[in-house]
C-alpha cells in the first residue's frame, strides 16, 4: 500500500528578471495556469491554494494577496500566503497528508524589481532591524560569514587564492548552467576574471557576481495525494520527506558564524524521517543567495566535510565536470542556473528549484538532463528566508515512500 | 522609522547597548529578557540587567560597506562587523565609526579584526528633517586610537565639603579637525551632533567624578544647536547615562532634566543653579550635572553670516557639582545681562547671523569686563590673586584682550585659551577652557571664569581648588591636552569639513 506520501503532478513557472509591465499577481496567474493544463487539472477541481511571497505589501502595496488570487482565479476555495514558495508547499504538504485537501495549486511570486530604489533598506530590514540599525547591508553578511569561516579554518595565503577562486568558479557555474535554461534570468556566459575584477571593483571580499540579482517572477506546481497522482499522470513525483528549522534572527548572536545551523538540522530530520542516504541524492538545487552561501550550504546539508566545500568545488570546476565528485558519488548541484543565474524573486525562488528537479527526476530536462551511472533516484531543494533564519528542505523521488 | 514607539523601544535599547545575564548559569544576551534560553523556567526571576555603555568589546570580523542602504548612504563607505563582549559571550552587530576611508585598498580588513573597540553614541541614520533623531550605540571606534577605553566604578566618597563645588568633568571633541593658518577646529563625524557630544561628555565626567549616576538630581544641557526646536537634549542624556534612580518597570529615570538656552552661556548660566541645588539642607549625597554641548554653527564662507566658518568647532564639556570629594569649590559669582542684540538665529533659520564689530565692543568686551570685575570686587580680589582665568573665547583676540585689559597677565589666561585647538565650541566654550586648568591645577589654586553669550549677557565665577583634584586626575584619560596633541587626530580638508559639518541631512 503506497503512503499518504504528496505527489507533484505539474508544474509551471514564469521566466524571472524583469517584468515591468505585469502585475504580480498575473505572474502566478500565469505560473499556475501553466501547471494545471499540463496535468489537465481544471481550475475548479483545486480545493485549495497555498501561494508564497516575501514582501509584497511592502515592494507592491498589495495587502490581501488571497483577494486579487481569488479574482483572477475566480475561485473561493480557501487560500493562504506565506512568505517562501517551501512554505506554502509545506503547508499544502501537510494539508494533504492529513487528507483534508486531496488537490492543492501552489504558487509563489515576487516582484522586486518594481521597488528597485528602496529595496535593499527592505530586505535588510526584515532580515534583521538590529543589523540594519547597525549599518548592515543585504551583501554584508555574506562577507562577514566568508570573513569568519576563513578565520575559523585559518585558511592563508594560496589557500586562501584557492577559495576565492572557488566562490568565482562556482558563479561561473551557475552561469553556464543556466545558458540551458529558457527561464533563467541571466543566459549569458562569464569568466572567473569577470567574478574576480567585479570584487576588486566594489573593493569587498564579495563582488557583483557573488550574488544573486533581484528578480521579479512566478513559480507553481499542482499537488495531489499518492493514490491520487497517477490518475492525473504517469509520472508524478513524490515528496518523500521534508523539514524545516529556524535559527535566531540576528546573525551575529547565532553560536555558529560559518553556517546555517536551520539547513543542517533541517537537512538530518528529512534523511532520517525519508531513510534516504545522502550518497543517494544525485541532484541538489541550493539556496545561495551568493557564491558563498551556496559553498557553505555544501557543509550544512552534508554534502561536504565542514571547512572543505571550496575545496570540492575547486576540484570539480577545473575538472570542467558537469557535477560535483562528492565521496565518489556524482551530484549535479544548481542544474537551472541556481540563484545566481535563475534569478531569486524570493517568494518564487523554491518553486524553480522545485520546477528543476521535478523535471529532471521526470527525465524532462531537455539538454539539461542529467546523466547518471545508474538510477537517478532522489532530487533535493534547500530553500532559506532570510540569511538562514528559517531552512527548509525537501528529498523528492519517483517512487512513493515505501515504508 | 516612521514609528514613535518603535523609534522610543529601539532608542531605549539601543543607545545604552541593554543586555541581560543570567545569574545561574552565566550566559548573556543583548537586549533585556526576562528568562534564560538555556535554563528555562527556573531562571525566570534570576536574570540581571547589563549594560555595555562603558565596556569595551572586540572587532570579530569586519567588511566594507561601500554600497550601504539608502538610510546610510551619507556614512558610506564604512567598516561594518561583528563585536563581541566578554569573551564572545556575546555579540553584537556594530558599525566603525570616526574612520574616514578614502580608498578601501588602503585598509587590510586582517588588520582591524581582533581589535579593542568601544561603544560610541551616535546618530543611527539618515531620516526626513522632519523626524525624529535616531541614535545608538551600535557604532564602534578603536580604543587603541583618539578616544581611549575608560572604566566607570563607582566610588564611595571620602569627604565631605561644607561648600559645593566640582566633583568631576569630562570634555569631549571629536577626532577630526580642520586646520586653517594658526587655528585647528574639532569637526563632527557625519554620525555626531550637539546630542551625542553632550553623552560623551557626561559620560566622561561620570567616570572622573567616580559619582553614582543614580545621585544624580538634575541634569541641564545647554547648547544653541539642538537639532531640535521643541524637544530636549538633557532628556537622552538622562536616559542614555541613567542619571537618577531607574523605574525600571516604565523605563523612566528619576531625575530632572531641562535644556537651557542663552547662546554660548547656556551652559555656565546654571553652574550657580547645579550648584545651589546640591547645597540644598538635608540632602543626601546628591549630584547635579551640567553640560555645554554645540555643533556650532555657520553659514558657508561667502555668504551672509560666513565669517563664523572660521572659528566654529565641536565639542561638549560636562560637570558635576555635588558637595562630596570636591574637586574644585565655589567661591562666589556675578552675572550681567542686557538685551543687546549681537547674535541670533531666528526659529526655523539653518544658521546664525551677526552684528559684525558690533559683537566686540558694546556686547562681548562691556559684558565680560563687567561681571568679572563685579565677582573681583565682591570678592575683594586683585587680579594677583587669581592663578587662571578663563574668558568665553569665539576667536583668539577677544579673550586676550579682555583678559588683558582686566590686569591678568599671561601665565594666568594662556592655560585655558583653548580655541585655537578647538575653535569655538559655542556653549562648550570655556568650560573647555576650565577643564584645561582643572587638567593642570594644583590643590588650593583660585580659577576665574567668565562666559559669555550673546543676546547678552556673562556669568562669572570663582572657584578654589582642593587637594582632591589631583587624586582624581588618575580617571582623567581623556584630558584636553590629549585632545589637542593626539597623534590619531585626523585633519580634514575643506571639502569635507562641510561634508561632516551637514552630517546626515538629506537637504
Amino acid at each position: 500500500m503506497k503512503a499518504k506520501c504528496p505527489a507533484i503532478i505539474s508544474v509551471g513557472r514564469t521566466q524571472f528578471g524583469e517584468h515591468y509591465e505585469i502585475e504580480p499577481e498575473h505572474l502566478v496567474w500565469e505560473a499556475g495556469l501553466t501547471a494545471a493544463q499540463s496535468a489537465g487539472v481544471e481550475r475548479r477541481d483545486l480545493e485549495a491554494c497555498h501561494f508564497a511571497d516575501y514582501f509584497l505589501p511592502i515592494t507592491n502595496k498589495i495587502g490581501l494577496e488571497e483577494g486579487f488570487l481569488s479574482e483572477l482565479l475566480e475561485l473561493n476555495v480557501p487560500m493562504e500566503i506565506t512568505r517562501s514558495f517551501s512554505s506554502a508547499l509545506s503547508n499544502a504538504c501537510n494539508a494533504v497528508q492529513a487528507g483534508k485537501y486531496s488537490l492543492v495549486l501552489v504558487g509563489g511570486m515576487e516582484k522586486m524589481t518594481d521597488r528597485w530604489d528602496k529595496i535593499r533598506d527592505d530586505l535588510m530590514l526584515l532580515e534583521d532591524p538590529w543589523s540594519y540599525y547597525a549599518g548592515c547591508t543585504p551583501e554584508a553578511n555574506h562577507e562577514l560569514m566568508l570573513r569568519a569561516y576563513i578565520k575559523k579554518y585559518g585558511i592563508s595565503g594560496e589557500q586562501l587564492d584557492i577559495l576565492n577562486m572557488a566562490l568565482a568558479e562556482f558563479a561561473v557555474r551557475n552561469h553556464s548552467n543556466a545558458l540551458k535554461n529558457k527561464y533563467a534570468q541571466f543566459r549569458k556566459e562569464i569568466s572567473v576574471n569577470a567574478v574576480l575584477k567585479a570584487r576588486a571593483t566594489a573593493g569587498r571580499p564579495l563582488g557583483l557576481f557573488d550574488f544573486a540579482p533581484i528578480s521579479d517572477g512566478a513559480s507553481a506546481l499542482i499537488l495531489t495525494n499518492s493514490e491520487l497522482a497517477e490518475s492525473y499522470t504517469d509520472k508524478p513525483v513524490y515528496i518523500l520527506g521534508y523539514s524545516l528549522a529556524t535559527d535566531y534572527i540576528t546573525f551575529p548572536s547565532r553560536n555558529d558564524l560559518t553556517g546555517f545551523i536551520a539547513a543542517k538540522l533541517a537537512m538530518n530530520d528529512v534523511l532520517k524521517k525519508t531513510g534516504v542516504k545522502l550518497e543517494d541524492i544525485s541532484i541538489l538545487e541550493l539556496y545561495d543567495q551568493s557564491t558563498m552561501m551556496g559553498m557553505v550550504s555544501l557543509e550544512d546539508l552534508g554534502f561536504c566535510e565542514k571547512g572543505k566545500a571550496w575545496i570540492d568545488i575547486h576540484k570539480c570546476c577545473q575538472e570542467d565536470r558537469e557535477f560535483f565528485e562528492l565521496n565518489g558519488r556524482k551530484l549535479f548541484v544548481n542544474m537551472n542556473g541556481g540563484l545566481k543565474a535563475d534569478g531569486n524573486p524570493l517568494g518564487a525562488t523554491g518553486g524553480a528549484e522545485v520546477f528543476e528537479v521535478f523535471q529532471q527526476l521526470r527525465q524532462e530536462a531537455g539538454e539539461r538532463q542529467v546523466k547518471v551511472d545508474d538510477e537517478l533516484r532522489y532530487g533535493c531543494v534547500h530553500e532559506m528566508e532570510g540569511f538562514g533564519t528559517k531552512a527548509y528542505v525537501y528529498i523528492l523521488g519517483m517512487e512513493p515512500d515505501e515504508q | 522609522m516612521s514609528s514613535e514607539p518603535i523609534e522610543r523601544r529601539v532608542a531605549y535599547i539601543g543607545d545604552r547597548l541593554r543586555g541581560s545575564r543570567c545569574t545561574l548559569c552565566g550566559k548573556e544576551y543583548f537586549k533585556p529578557k526576562n528568562y534564560c534560553g538555556s535554563c528555562g523556567r527556573k531562571s525566570y526571576g534570576m536574570i540581571e540587567n547589563i549594560d555595555f555603555f562603558y565596556k569595551e568589546g572586540t572587532l570579530d570580523v569586519c567588511t566594507f560597506v561601500n554600497e550601504p542602504t539608502n538610510k546610510f548612504t551619507k556614512l558610506s563607505p564604512y567598516i561594518y562587523g561583528i563585536i563581541s563582549f566578554h569573551d564572545e559571550k556575546v555579540r553584537f552587530p556594530g558599525r566603525i565609526t570616526d574612520l574616514l576611508i578614502k580608498n578601501n585598498d588602503e585598509i587590510d580588513l586582517s588588520n582591524l579584526e581582533g581589535r579593542k573597540v568601544v561603544p560610541r553614541f551616535r546618530r543611527r541614520h539618515a531620516v526626513d528633517p522632519s523626524g525624529i533623531v535616531p541614535t545608538i550605540s551600535l557604532a564602534f571606534s578603536f580604543s587603541d586610537e583618539y578616544y581611549p577605553y575608560q572604566e566607570y566604578r563607582i566610588v564611595k566618597p571620602s569627604k565631605e565639603y561644607e561648600k559645593p563645588g566640582i566633583v568631576g568633568y569630562g570634555a569631549y571633541s571629536s577626532k577630526f579637525r580642520i586646520k586653517e593658518e594658526t587655528m585647528e577646529r574639532s569637526v563632527p563625524f557625519i554620525d555626531e551632533d550637539s546630542i551625542t557630544a553632550a553623552v560623551e561628555a557626561g559620560k566622561m565626567a561620570l567616570i572622573h567624578s567616580g559619582a553614582d549616576h543614580k545621585s544624580v538630581a538634575k541634569v541641564y544641557v545647554g547648547s544653541e544647536s539642538n537639532p531640535y526646536a521643541v524637544k530636549p537634549i538633557a532628556s537622552k542624556v538622562a536616559q542614555v547615562l541613567k542619571l537618577g534612580e531607574e523605574c525600571q518597570a516604565e523605563g523612566v529615570q528619576c531625575v530632572d532634566a531641562v535644556d537651557t538656552e542663552f547662546a554660548c552661556k547656556a551652559a555656565t548660566s546654571m553652574f550657580k543653579d547645579a550648584a545651589s541645588l546640591v547645597y540644598y539642607p538635608d540632602l543626601e549625597e546628591t549630584h547635579s550635572m551640567v553640560i555645554g554641548t554645540d555643533n556650532s554653527q555657520s553659514a558657508t564662507r561667502g555668504e551672509p553670516g560666513g565669517e563664523l566658518d572660521l572659528f566654529v568647532g565641536y565639542g561638549s564639556c560636562a560637570f558635576i557639582f555635588g558637595t562630596h570629594d570636591v574637586i574644585a569649590q565655589f567661591e562666589g559669582w556675578s552675572s550681567i545681562t542686557s538685551d543687546t542684540p549681537d547674535f541670533w538665529r531666528r526659529d526655523t533659520q539653518p544658521y546664525p547671523s551677526h552684528g559684525g564689530r558690533f559683537t566686540g565692543e558694546p556686547a562681548y568686551f562691556k559684558h565680560v569686563t563687567k561681571a568679572v570685575q563685579k565677582l573681583i570686587d565682591q570678592l575683594k580680589l586683585e587680579p594677583p590673586d587669581v592663578d587662571y582665568f578663563v574668558a568665553h573665547q569665539p576667536n583668539a583676540v577677544f579673550p586676550t584682550r579682555v583678559a588683558k585689559a582686566l590686569g591678568f597677565k599671561e601665565e594666568q589666561f594662556l592655560p585655558g585659551l583653548q580655541v585655537a585647538k578647538f575653535g569655538n565650541t559655542y556653549s562648550g566654550c570655556s568650560p573647555i577652557g576650565l577643564a584645561a586648568i582643572l587638567d593642570i591645577a594644583k590643590p588650593n589654586e583660585r580659577i576665574l571664569i567668565a562666559s559669555y553669550g550673546s543676546g547678552a549677557g556673562s556669568d562669572a565665577y570663582s572657584f578654589i581648588t582642593t587637594p582632591q583634584l589631583v587624586d582624581k586626575r588618575t580617571r582623567q584619560k581623556f584630558t584636553i591636552r590629549y585632545q589637542a596633541e593626539n597623534k590619531y587626530i585626523d585633519y580634514v580638508d575643506y571639502a569635507t569639513y562641510r561634508r561632516f559639518k551637514r552630517g546626515m541631512h538629506t537637504t
